[in-house]
């Protein structure tokens, strides 16, 4: 019975409308967008970053908060248009920068939820983000 | 949070998918920082510089712009990255100016004021004491709730639109008295204040702003008559070390008539004090080449304003500009214009250099002028120099206007 996948339901806040089914990629981190996201690639840039390498485009990108430069949304823009962007996203506490960037690429974007998402999101485990009823579902991954 | 009948109309779309998109974004951000409803705002001010935009995001403007939103405040424009008249002489790359044009076109048709120039104060757009406004740009931000005494947040260009096209943005962060209070006391008694030059000041704000790092720091010790330049130069460095939102001038800002005004008839939380080995270092680490050879000297980060560029035409006056190396002079168009009239502009293209307008230090240049094999920028702008250094990989000096000057016509920086 050790296959026998367990979910998790989770309240949170929405931040940006929409709903989006992925694999989570999880940081305890802040992320960047400007200077720390290419859009050209997906991929995260930012020197020393617990992701750098890691390609966040078309998964559940789960971090703490976004920091950095207000011309984010600019980049994530790219990166949505390009393909590059993660299909939804949940933060802890949003600040402005990754909600703007959430709001005008249409990216369901959930915060505050009742759990700390750090601890009990892994990267791997598959999450529904339902921004339209709060909710976020998640699977975690089998461990065998 | 709280909206009114008309907030709620536009949240759903009556006034067509841009002033529906504007504002879910002013809700979303309200909701982020508590706000409890939204205020009117009376004036904004954005970028519109390809450089952060992108192909993509020169689409999604044009886009915003068809949906039939547009601007219902007073609304103006960062700089670019070249002067629109001189493209030919700057060397600007075709694609790269047709794309700028598109920008151009879409703001026009938002009804956003073509400025290009982050002092857009000083050619009106000019808020008073306690105005609500939405500006982006940290060093509109600063400038605005210090020296003016209107309320902004630091926006980004996409909350900044969105309240240009509603009239509104939510009230929190700075709109509130209470988050205006300072909280670190800077004593720069120490200092020989009649000695300093324009760029001591900025290296003081450098300074000051990495020790306070978000926090409103309240200086005492400046002089009252403290000139425009100064008060730029001091103030522009405080949001790029750190990231301060205000700070207040006792007897010279407008919310710090008195030591006890400015902490709210509070105690600082911390006490600092500035001294000369401070603001020396500074000049020291803002140095970021090995290399003796010089290829861009540019002033006009924040833009030129018209004592500056007498003073480095005067500077210039019967010399000349060094073999291989450019100095730009950059400035409003309204300025520009003033400068013209005065004879500056002849005056610093007869030395070689060039006077232009709608671009500056910041505003990006380098994306082009690097493939023209321009590696090495002299600058009396601490910010330019981070931008320059930061995000486009350049040699950067940083040093007074008139050793700026010596660099050019030697044609090489000496220590």
């Amino acid at each position: 019975m050790g296959r026998l996948s367990q979910k998790i339901v989770l309240k949170a806040k929405a931040v940006s409308k929409g709903k989006a089914e992925g694999e989570a990629i999880v940081t305890k981190m802040p992320i960047s967008i400007t200077g720390g996201l290419n859009p050209y690639s997906g991929k995260i840039v930012e020197k020393g970053h617990e992701l750098e390498g890691q390609n966040v485009a078309g998964k559940i990108l789960v971090f703490p908060h976004g920091k950095g430069s207000t011309t984010g949304p600019w980049q994530f823009y790219v990166a949505y248009k390009r393909g590059n962007a993660p299909k939804a996203i949940i933060n802890v506490k949003a600040e402005a920068v990754v909600a703007v960037s959430a709001i005008i690429t249409n990216t369901p974007m959930v915060h505050m939820l009742e759990k700390n998402p750090l601890e009990v999101i892994e990267t791997g485990d598959i999450v529904v983000v339902d921004a339209y009823n709060g909710i976020v579902e998640v699977t975690k991954k089998s461990k065998c | 949070m709280y909206l009114t009948n008309e907030e709620e109309k536009m949240l759903k779309g009556y006034h067509g998918p841009g002033v529906q998109k504007a504002m879910e974004i002013l809700v979303a951000i309200g909701d982020l920082y508590d706000a409890e409803k939204m205020i009117p705002i009376s004036s904004a001010h954005m970028a519109g510089n390809y450089g952060p935009l992108r192909d993509e995001g020169v689409e999604w403007l044009e886009e915003f712009a068809e949906t039939g939103a547009s601007t219902k405040v007073f609304t103006t424009v960062n700089p670019q990255s070249f002067d629109f008249d001189l493209y030919k002489e700057m060397g600007v790359p075709e694609n790269f100016r047709k794309i700028q044009l598109r920008i151009d076109g879409a703001l026009r048709k938002l009804g956003v004021k073509l400025f290009y120039t982050c002092q857009q104060f000083l050619v009106g757009n000019l808020p008073k004491k306690g105005e609500h406004i939405a500006w982006a740009a940290s060093e509109s931000e600063i400038f605005a709730n210090s020296v003016l005494g209107a309320m902004t947040n630091r926006e980004g260009d996409h909350s900044a639109l969105a309240a240009a096209v509603t009239g509104k943005t939510p009230e929190y962060g700075m709109h509130l008295p209470e988050n205006r209070i300072g909280n670190i006391l800077v004593d720069v008694t120490e200092l020989n204040i009649e000695k300093l030059t324009q760029t001591d000041y900025a290296a003081m704000g450098y300074y000051v702003g990495k020790i306070v790092g978000d926090k409103i720091p309240v200086f005492v010790g400046l002089p009252k008559n403290i000139s425009l330049q100064n008060l730029q130069a001091l103030a522009y460095p405080l949001p790029v070390s750190g990231a301060v939102p205000m700070f207040h001038l006792v007897g010279i800002t407008p919310e710090a008539p008195t030591l006890e005004a400015a902490f709210g008839g509070g105690k600082p939380e911390d006490k600092i004090k500035v001294t000369a080995s401070n603001i020396k270092e500074v000049y020291e680490e803002s140095c970021r080449t090995d290399e003796g050879k010089v290829d861009l000297v540019i002033f006009g980060c924040p833009h030129c304003t018209l004592q500056e560029i007498e003073e480095i035409a005067t500077m210039l006056t019967g010399r000349k500009v060094c073999n291989g190396v450019k100095l730009w002079v950059c400035t409003s168009k309204a300025t520009k214009a003033i400068a013209e009239r005065m004879g500056y502009g002849d005056t610093l293209r007869r030395a070689g250099g060039m006077l232009v307008a709608d671009t500056c230090p910041s505003g990006g240049p380098y994306a082009y002028l690097k493939e023209k094999g321009i590696h090495v920028v002299v600058t009396n702008s601490l910010k330019a120099a981070y931008y320059a250094y930061g995000l486009f990989g350049m040699g950067t000096i940083f040093a007074s206007t008139k050793d700026c000057v010596e660099a050019a016509v030697k044609g090489r920086w000496e220590d």
